[in-house]
């Protein structure tokens, strides 16, 4: 059985959003129902209704925002890109 | 893998060709002549971009520098996979990406991008559908600084 303290993942904001929560990266602890998506994980963050220019990447790969989170993955909020 | 060759001289030259596709970032400024001379072949054609940090901010008032930040590891994964797969849409043989990130200031480079090919279109599409992908696709973000004041900024400028 996992104990509650084990359900954890790293988030990972960016730019904008950084400023805006004031931190980088942040442990957070997943809520225990059988499927948690990577919404749900936005939601926890209560940094207000997800902007759908803001993107999500789960273990470096570009997910949706229904995609389940797993124990241990890292999911990072991207804001729109501006390089080149 | 083990590579198996039926003639010496395709030893060599299997040994000595240089890598289809190169992508680096920099957190310290690179010359693009210099990059571009090590990198170049002897390819038919070849189509390159060199972008540079503008003296002038998005609300057209003067820029004291420019910040670059990236997402490590995705971003250059991302950029891969786009140049791979535009080498082959457009026929092209070979790219060069290096993009800065760090404190940049005016007229510093921050991006260059070069394709080689057998023919100046596959050369010249390639590179430019790879800039474009660079700019919307790639985990890159801009902060620029004026009076001390940092503000990200909110898009990429027109083609």
């Amino acid at each position: 059985m996992t104990k509650s303290s084990d359900r954890t993942l790293q988030v990972l904001l960016f730019a904008s959003l950084r400023d805006q929560a004031g931190w980088d990266e942040q442990c957070i602890f997943i809520p225990d129902k059988d499927v948690v998506t990577a919404e749900d994980i936005w939601h926890q963050l209560k940094l207000g209704p997800r902007p759908l220019s803001v993107q999500i990447a789960i273990n470096q790969q570009l997910v949706s925002p229904l995609t389940p989170v797993q124990i241990g993955d890292e999911v990072a909020f991207l804001p729109p890109f501006t390089g080149g | 893998m083990k590579l198996h060759f039926s003639h010496p001289l395709l030893v060599v030259e299997a040994m000595t060709r240089k890598p289809d596709l190169i992508v680096e970032i920099h957190s310290h400024s690179f010359d693009p002549w210099v990059q571009l001379s090590d990198w170049s072949s002897n390819a038919a054609a070849s189509a390159s971009f060199i972008g540079r940090v503008r003296p002038a901010a998005e609300n057209g008032s003067s820029l004291e520098a420019l910040e670059l930040t990236h997402y490590s590891g995705l971003c250059e994964g991302l950029i891969r996979q786009d140049a791979e797969r535009l080498l082959m849409a457009q026929g092209a043989k070979r790219a060069l990406v290096m993009h800065r990130v760090g404190r940049l200031l005016p007229t510093e480079v921050i991006v260059l991008v070069a394709v080689e090919a057998d023919r100046r279109g596959p050369a010249q599409r390639c590179c430019m559908s790879l800039l474009e992908a660079i700019k919307h696709q790639a985990p890159f973000w801009k902060k620029e600084w004026r009076n001390g004041q940092g503000s990200w900024v909110s898009g990429n400028t027109p083609l």
